[in-house]
């Protein structure tokens, strides 16, 4: 698909002028102001694409001009293929203006391949967009035809004749090579098409003949999908479009069936299911529900999708409504049905608790349901990771228990630990002596006990610029039975003058 | 009751509260005992399922005992246990640490924490889960902006856990002084603990106040909490007067003269 004069409709969409006027686009190359894009009105002038400014302005002083934007027109072919998505899965970005459209399998969706380019052309043309499109066996023809040919169909296996009238430019050659062959006197692709192989790459290099048997369907080339193809999807067409968030709902139930029976083909559930709404004026929203077990259930699916929306409130904003909607089981994992027997709540509990973390996983985000795996490291802060509580256990966990002695009566670590040590006022000897008193957050507290110091160095592997300097933990009581975890930063002496006293956690 | 009938009943008990558990007082779990008879007698057994209890810590600075006593419990039930808690909750008052948590007595695999933006989400998770049956026990930690909406969510929360029956330990940030519909309230403080032999911090000690129970009288004890064996053990306050020391009988000879 060939997206003509994607610049300047861009241009055109947002601004008032009226179609008939000349419009050109112009970026500085080689230090003057060359026109880049133009649109069919100045086309029909005889201006083209490369002419300096100067001259086009010579000829019409009067000429409406654009600053070039390629972000801007990456950005908008982005969007567009998002709403290509409608057609097939399969969209692949051909920039800086074409888009390629996988659509095997899905032509029976529309009626037959020309009324899928009528229905694109209709569409694109209400949106304001001029286009060119070809259906063909490979990449390769339908590029070319669409750019250069008249057809928009060709017929399977009928690439060779399509191409055969087109000039070399259709084969996606380099520019160089096109001259150099315009210097021998190939123009056509019917002149290249039946010479001898091995002078033409010896020539003109090998990368040429690969053009031309990726284009005839010698050679395969294949789409580079903007994104992950989803290993079944399952969608909805409405004629009117649907905005009430209950019908969106019972929607996404039906098709949870479908998408069921697909996976229960395969013997797989699903772990992250995309939900695809497609608003009737362009815009596609996509929402992710990840899910710590293998799921099929088109109720759960729902429950989970309901808590999704609910938590995005008013950003997912159906406006006129939705025309379509689609899921997409992106990740799938082998499942076989549970054996159900006589006393089996084991199965049936984690079962549910698979379910409840899911859905809150949906309604807060799958970061902040989290598990604690302990960690081998020595430094306190790092000694245990939070990890989302889908991911897989890890197969060892490394027991710290040798380190603590196993006859104290009160646990060596604390059961609160701030993330940011509070920085506290400790009177103590120096210079490695108990705290005496400290005053956090504004009240005095007394020592009656201490126990320490416990002395964790910080790894002298890494660098040994700000290197981190050692602590001194104390387990210190004060009079009323409140226990706190205070540390020394720093060696007296050796490493600072007057170490800082912290605050890192808190016992029971 | 003939032996087959009274299993027959049980049974039968067991299916209908599978198949509907809004019937009250059919589908019971027994109480989570604490292990010392004063409290369990008082308690009914002890902190009993299908309701909510309250915990607050009596001075601010005694925050992290209230969640040390919350911790024990969760170390005494049996299956999982859910965390909630608020993004100001865990910058305020810290997070939960792991190795301390482990060396508690809560081991970490059966722990999953919930770290949510507000405290609203913290209320709506604690009723999905109480809902939902799926863990042990839900400890929810009531950040501060919700104190002024006390009443109400507090009995959300208990009327969901007596129809799902679960049980929920509502964590407040300070004693709430309005009625509510919670089983039991308590007031949770540190208290030092008794010295072990040379002189070192002893157990982790509770000075427990229980302010409301429906089931019984009021009270307060002091407990200790033993990491190894998870179990609570009642504590001697600390001030008794110090153990006698071994004297000979006869007093030292003087010399005269």
């Amino acid at each position: 698909m060939w997206l003509r004069r994607l610049t300047t409709d861009r241009i055109a969409r947002r601004s008032a002028a009226s179609a008939d006027a000349p419009l050109a686009v112009v970026a500085n190359i080689d230090q003057a102001l060359r026109i880049t894009a133009l649109n069919d009105a100045a086309a029909r002038l005889r201006l083209s694409v490369g002419m300096a400014l100067a001259d086009a302005r010579a000829m019409y002083p009067a000429l409406p001009v654009a600053q070039a934007d390629p972000e801007a027109d990456a950005r908008l072919l982005a969007a567009i293929a998002e709403w290509c998505d409608r057609y097939t899965p399969l969209v692949g970005l051909s920039p800086p203006d074409g888009l390629l459209l996988d659509i095997t399998g899905c032509v029976h969706l529309f009626h037959g391949e020309t009324a899928l380019c009528r229905d694109l052309v209709r569409r694109f043309a209400m949106q304001g967009f001029s286009v060119r499109v070809a259906v063909a066996d490979t990449v390769g023809s339908a590029w070319g035809v669409a750019r250069y040919g008249n057809d928009v169909v060709v017929v399977p296996g009928g690439q060779r004749e399509a191409l055969a009238p087109l000039p070399l430019a259709a084969l996606r050659l380099a520019s160089g090579t096109i001259d150099a062959l315009a210097q021998v006197g190939l123009k056509r692709v019917a002149d290249v098409l039946d010479k001898p192989r091995a002078p033409l790459a010896a020539r003109f290099g090998v990368e040429f003949l690969r053009c031309l048997d990726r284009a005839l369907g010698r050679e395969d080339e294949s789409i580079m999908p903007r994104l992950p193809i989803p290993a079944a999807i399952a969608e909805r067409r409405f004629p009117e479009p649907i905005a009430r968030e209950d019908d969106v709902l019972g929607t996404i139930e039906q098709i949870a069936h479908d998408l069921r029976e697909l996976l229960e083909r395969r013997g797989e559930g699903a772990r992250l299911i995309q939900l695809a709404l497609f608003r009737a004026d362009g815009q596609v929203h996509r929402l992710e529900i990840g899910t710590a077990a293998p799921l099929r259930d088109p109720a759960r699916i729902r429950r989970l999708f309901t808590d999704r929306l609910a938590a995005l409130g008013e950003a997912c904003d159906p406006g006129f409504g939705y025309d379509m909607v689609r899921l997409s089981a992106l990740v799938t994992e082998r499942t076989d049905p549970p054996q159900t027997g006589f006393a089996c709540s084991d199965a049936e509990d984690d079962a549910e608790l698979a379910h409840l973390v899911d859905r809150l996983g949906a309604r807060f985000g799958l970061r902040r349901v989290t598990r604690l795996e302990p960690q081998d490291t020595h430094i306190p802060e790092f000694a245990v990771m939070a990890v989302p509580a889908h991911a897989p256990r890890a197969p060892h966990a490394p027991t710290e228990q040798a380190d603590y002695h196993h006859d104290s009566l009160a646990p060596p670590r604390p059961v609160r630990l701030f993330e940011r040590p509070e920085p506290v006022d400790v009177t103590a000897l120096v210079p490695d002596g108990p705290p005496l008193r400290f005053r956090w957050r504004h009240v005095l507290h007394e020592v009656a006990r201490a126990e320490g110091p416990e002395r964790i160095a910080m790894e002298w592997w890494h660098d040994a610029e700000g290197a981190p300097l050692t602590r001194d933990y104390f387990r210190v009581e004060d009079h009323g039975g409140m226990r706190a975890w205070l540390y020394r930063e720093g060696l007296y002496g050796s490493e600072v003058a007057r170490p800082r006293w912290f605050l890192h956690g808190l016992f029971a | 009751m003939h032996p087959v009938r009274a299993e027959t009943l049980r049974q039968l008990r067991q299916s209908v509260a599978r198949i509907d558990p809004g019937l009250h007082g059919l589908d019971s779990r027994p109480p989570l005992a604490l292990g010392i008879d004063a409290v369990d007698a008082v308690l009914g057994g002890g902190f009993a399922y299908g309701a909510l209890h309250e915990l607050a810590p009596a001075m601010p600075v005694d925050a992290a005992a209230a969640t040390g006593f919350a911790l024990a419990l969760a170390a005494r039930c049996k299956g999982h246990v859910l965390w909630l808690q608020s993004d100001f909750g865990r910058r305020e008052n810290g997070a939960l640490y792991g190795p301390g948590l482990d060396l508690f007595g809560l081991s970490l695999d059966r722990l999953i924490i919930l770290t949510a933006t507000h405290g609203d989400g913290v209320l709506w998770a604690m009723e999905e889960a109480l809902r939902s049956r799926a863990v042990g026990l839900v400890v929810g930690e009531m950040p501060d902006e919700r104190v002024a909406d006390d009443g109400t969510a507090a009995r959300r929360l208990a009327f969901t856990a007596r129809d799902a029956g679960g049980l929920g330990l509502l964590l407040r940030p300070r004693p709430a002084l309005a009625p509510s519909a919670a089983a039991t309230r308590w007031q949770v403080a540190g208290a030092p603990g008794t010295p072990d032999a040379f002189g070192g911090l002893g157990r982790t000690t509770f000075a427990l106040s229980l302010t409301k129970n429906r089931r019984g009288s009021c009270g307060c004890w002091l407990i200790a909490w033993d990491h190894h064996e998870r179990a609570f053990q009642p504590a001697l306050s600390v001030g008794v007067a110090a153990a006698a020391d071994d004297r000979s009988d006869r007093p030292p000879l003087s010399r005269v003269g």
